[in-house]
């Protein structure tokens, strides 16, 4: 008689698993296919839910990183050298040294765009009989012509050129009541309680669209700063750095700077910029598990329906001989194509998307713009893909789906051989 | 057929596979119970902003002299009766204040710093964050108070205390500089916020005294329902002839902007949840018309109308959506009573102030919102059964008993 | 190899439904050997799909017990069981035997690739179980695109391609003509003579009946009646 006849059981029992788990992947794949419409709406699903989180994580980025662009351009700097204490307690002693050794260190730097150094101090200015309380800004125009996007926001006269310039915020020049050629004088406190003063002509008139810088910016030379408060050559409150990439940010203020100042990336000089992102993703994060968890309900639904439909195909493949285990993989592997199927759609779908924006940006309404004035936004918003989001919606929808599975599977495993065979369709 | 008996067919095929439809009424519950939620947190922020914008001295109307929003000063004021009051009746109106608001310069001995100068009437500042505002030291005693009330915010950047001197500079009614030291009353804590920064206050007749004048710069008015503003304008308007009469809205325009910008959100949320639910709920009901093909074959063999099997689909979708719907709201309310003490953002406290809002934001349920999220998704469940309920039409008698 | 292939001794199978007793089989003895083509018989309701469960490990005795090959089933777990179906018994059904979405080729290899045979030689074995019963033709084909009898021959190729002790068939000529039966059961047939595979068939048809060597009837649970001729 046949060998195989006379093998014992046990012998047999030996199962090479990997023989098993090809066919059970052509097999699920297969499954499929035999209701497209329902794997397609199930898959939809799928879809929709990345396309959600990745489609809104990357517009996040697109508009957070022209945030950040604009504000880094328009004054701030990617990253700002200061006084270790300056950014807690900006007073006027806190001052950094040596500036012009450390302006030569920053150029050097292949990442640095531009540099800008500074000195600051608030003061009442003055025009005939009107006072106002201001920030007064030392600056070097021509540092400040290389990458500030300051000296374009100009809309009356021009931008500082030398020595005895003034410009002003529009806000402030109008309380002050003056205009192009007008004399302002400005008073404040110098180094060791001394006065500071200076008396300067107005050439140019800033707008930069924020309330708070029209209406108490005033900008001069960083010399005419330096005589009027009464600095030393070399001192300064900040030396600002655009970079080229703002993802070069942490390893320049990462770097190691002269002792007695520290670099502080722009994510420390205004953290009220990422806390908004934050809580936004948080936000879009909550939503994107409300939907995910919709989401794998109805991947529950649609295989209880797989499960009812294939009852007798079920029993006769336990009939065969699968093991409960093989038949659960079975279904667990029919879920991971699902999943496959519906993300990749999702990802298609946004990809193409972010794509068309990317080349055109997305208009903002007209009744927003205020809104993105005040929030440095631009008019149309650009999407920078967001690959982080892509990692979180894909990996979430696979253990979600592969969840969705257990309920079904347990009850194909609980079901006997005999009834399932046996069930009328 | 009758409706009744159509009612109970389709309740009857619902609960014949009743695992699956609870699978689909839990994505339901889900999406309705989360709009929910989510609505009321948005709610909660609107809330906020209109809080934050009407708290800040603006109040909901304000009452000005023309040009001093362009060019505040002391020039631009007018002049307010001892015994005047806002002609509102006591129901609608919460509280009126008349106030001098202009730019000032204060001094420590360290810093100088611009801020507005605020003379007020402590005892009709209830209106404002002034009213509620946790401080040190004291507060202003009456309007001829002449100390100064200061944010913490400023004390730190002054670097000042309770009990020291400031000097403050300002332009007087004349048009000359006034210089003068004040003591510090005490200290007011406005959550971290900009105001803290912006507003130093005094008393007003203190401050009238010192700058030569009897006039204020605003009159603001806070009523107990914002719906009430067109009215009471109208009524100032022809009180205060001459002067400019502003809502909220208008003085706070970013701040309006964000709250219609909120009521689309809740649509836009609403849209993407039901997104979501929808390629389920299409899917469940497909299959529940496609398994019954020979049911409805039967159906139709026996003289059920076409009209029938599309209303018998549209009921079992309704129903599903309804109870769906009823659970989902209650869930969402559970949530929201979970929640009422406010969900925590303070980690993202300036973040959060940016965006306008407070660090504790306290969900707010309204009936109309949840009326509205049940009346859509009771659209869509009647929309989502239409395709399914033509595919049950579709079905030939003869071809689906010979299956 | 004195071993009979089924030994079943003393086996009852009570359900209970709604609260009542059902005795499907009533203290059942059996003992069919090697190279028998055995026919299970009678009203339905008689026993005879429980005693052929039963015998295939789908189904376990309330009491007794029952042996495939030497093995006692009542002493396997589920996975045991599971295992015992794949390597010893072959079963063809009425209808649903085989899976929709593999073609004739595929179906006929499934239970070797979940055994672990190699790919080559599982190519071959089907090729040659599919030319022996002359399907060469029909490799490719899905179920679907096969008639009722095609379906039931690759059904068979599946289930002796891997050479089990045991063939169990239930019902298999229920969906078919009888000209198509006729050419199941010749099938049937020669496989039991020439390569001595074992089979045991539950059946209402007496034109099964009339193929299988020993015909055995059941009623009420108990075997009523055992002849062979």
């Amino acid at each position: 008689m046949d060998e195989a006849l006379n093998r014992p059981v046990a012998s047999l029992r030996l199962n090479p698993k990997f023989g098993a788990v090809n066919v059970l992947l052509a097999l699920g794949w297969r499954n499929l296919w035999r209701n497209p419409r329902r794997t397609w709406l199930t898959a939809s699903g799928i879809a929709f839910s990345v396309w959600m989180l990745v489609f809104s994580w990357s517009m996040n980025n697109g508009t957070f990183g022209a945030m950040i662009d604009t504000a880094a351009r328009q004054f701030l700097g990617h990253v700002q050298i200061q006084h270790p204490e300056y950014l807690d307690d900006p007073a006027f002693d806190h001052l950094i040294n040596d500036v012009s050794g450390l302006v030569e260190d920053a150029s050097n730097l292949p990442e640095v765009e531009g540099v800008a150094v500074r000195a600051q101090s608030t003061a009442l200015l003055s025009a005939g009989e009107r006072s106002f309380g201001g920030l007064v800004i030392g600056v070097d125009p021509q540092q400040e012509a290389v990458w500030s996007t300051m000296p374009s926001r100009i809309v009356e006269g021009r931008y500082l050129q030398g020595a005895g310039d003034l410009v002003l915020g529009v806000r402030l020049a109008r309380n002050l009541g003056v205009g192009i050629g007008d004399e302002v004088v400005m008073l404040g406190t110098a180094l060791k309680g001394g006065v500071a003063a200076a008396a300067l002509a107005v050439v140019g008139i800033l707008e930069t669209g924020q309330a708070e810088m029209d209406r108490t910016l005033a900008q001069m030379t960083l010399d005419d700063f330096r005589a009027g408060w009464q600095l030393g050559a070399d001192q300064a409150h900040a030396l600002v750095l655009l970079l080229h990439r703002n993802k070069d940010t942490a390893a320049v203020a990462g770097r190691p700077w002269a002792d007695g100042v520290i670099a502080r990336p722009w994510t420390e000089l205004m953290p009220e910029m990422v806390q908004m992102v934050e809580l936004k993703r948080s936000g879009q994060g909550l939503f994107f598990v409300l939907i995910a968890v919709i989401v794998v309900f109805s991947v529950i639904n649609t295989f209880m329906m797989i499960i009812f439909e294939r009852t007798r195909e079920l029993g006769m493949l336990r009939a065969l001989g699968m093991r409960g285990g093989q038949l659960q993989t079975h279904l667990h592997i029919e879920a991971f194509w699902l999943c496959i199927l519906g993300t990749s759609l999702g990802l298609a779908l946004t990809g193409i998307l972010l794509a068309l924006l990317s080349v055109n940006g997305l208009p903002l309404p007209e009744s927003t713009r205020e809104l993105m004035m005040i929030y440095q936004m631009p008019e149309r918003l650009y999407p920078e893909y967001s690959w982080g989001a892509t990692w979180v919606a894909v990996v979430s929808m696979l253990i979600g789906t592969q969840l969705a599975v257990l309920l079904p599977a347990w009850r194909v495993r609980r079901m006997l051989p005999v009834e399932a065979l046996r069930k009328e369709d | 057929m009758s409706f009744a008996l159509l009612m109970r067919l389709s309740l009857r095929n619902i609960l014949r596979h009743r695992r699956r439809n609870a699978m689909l009424l839990a994505a339901i519950v889900v999406a309705v119970g989360g709009v929910t939620f989510m609505n009321s947190f948005i709610r909660g922020f609107q809330q906020d902003l209109r809080d934050s914008a009407v708290n800040n001295l603006t109040g909901h109307i304000k009452v000005f002299a023309p040009g001093y929003r362009d060019d505040p000063g002391i020039e631009r004021s007018f002049y307010v009766a001892g015994d005047w009051r806002p002609d509102v009746s006591s129901g609608l109106l919460e509280g009126w204040a008349a106030r001098i608001r202009i730019p000032a310069v204060i001094m420590s001995e360290r810093e100088t710093r611009g801020v507005q100068l605020v003379g007020v009437d402590p005892s009709q500042e209830g209106i404002s964050f002034l009213g509620d505002a946790f401080y040190e030291g004291e507060t202003l005693a009456d309007e001829n108070d002449k100390r100064i009330f200061v944010g913490q915010a400023l004390v730190d950047q002054l670097d000042t205390k309770v009990g020291r001197r400031l000097v403050i500079i300002t332009q007087g009614a004349d048009g000359r500089n006034r210089e003068a030291g004040f003591r510090i009353a005490g200290v007011y804590d406005a959550e971290g916020t900009g105001l803290e920064k912006a507003f130093v206050f005094t008393g007003r007749a203190a401050l009238q005294k010192m700058l030569d004048t009897r006039e204020v710069t605003e009159v603001s008015i806070r009523l107990t329902n914002d719906g009430a503003g067109s009215s009471v304008r109208s009524m100032l308007l022809s009180y205060f002839s001459g002067l400019e009469v502003m809502g909220w809205r208008e003085l706070e325009p970013q701040i309006a902007a964000m709250f219609v910008f909120a009521d689309t959100a809740i649509f836009i949320w609403f849209a993407i949840m039901m997104g979501a639910l929808v390629f389920g709920l299409v899917n469940s009901l497909i299959t529940a018309v496609m398994e019954r093909v020979k049911e409805f074959g039967m159906l139709r063999a026996v003289g059920m109308r076409p009209g029938s099997v599309i209303v018998q689909v549209v009921i079992e979708s309704s129903l599903l959506m309804m109870s769906g719907v009823a659970l989902g709201l209650v869930v969402g309310w559970l949530l929201c009573q979970w929640m009422s003490e406010g969900l925590d953002l303070s980690q993202w406290a300036s973040g959060v102030e940016m965006v306008g809002m407070r660090s504790v934001v306290v969900p707010r349920l309204y009936g109309a919102d949840m009326m509205l999220v049940a009346g859509l998704s009771l659209v869509l469940g009647i929309v989502a059964s239409l395709y399914p309920a033509w595919r049950a039409v579709k079905i030939k008698p003869l071809e689906a008993m010979r299956r | 190899m004195s071993n009979p292939v089924v030994e079943v001794r003393g086996a009852s199978r009570v359900y209970t439904e709604d609260a009542v007793p059902v005795h499907a089989l009533r203290d059942v003895d059996l003992t069919v050997q090697r190279g028998e083509f055995v026919s299970l018989a009678g009203p339905s309701g008689s026993g005879k799909s429980t005693l052929l469960n039963v015998i295939g490990g789908l189904d376990r005795p309330t009491s007794g017990t029952v042996s495939i090959d030497g093995v006692c089933l009542n002493d396997l777990n589920d996975t045991e069981l599971a295992d015992l179906r794949l390597h010893k018994i072959g079963f063809v059904f009425q209808s649903y035997n085989l899976i929709p979405v593999l073609s004739a080729r595929e179906n006929v290899e499934f239970i070797m690739q979940l055994q672990g045979v190699g790919a080559a030689e599982r190519a071959q074995r089907a090729a040659d179980i599919l030319q022996s019963l002359g399907l060469e033709t029909m490799g490719d084909r899905r179920p679907g695109e096969l008639s009722g009898g095609q379906q039931q021959r690759v059904a068979v190729a599946r289930a002796i391609v891997t050479e089990p002790a045991l063939l169990l068939a239930d019902e298999p000529s229920a969906n078919l003509d009888s000209t198509t039966t006729g050419e199941l059961l010749d099938l049937l047939r020669v496989l039991n003579e020439t390569r001595g595979v074992t089979i045991v068939a539950a059946t209402h048809d007496p034109m099964v009946m009339s193929y299988a060597k020993r015909r055995i009837t059941l009623r009420d649970g108990r075997i009523e009646n055992d002849s062979t001729g």
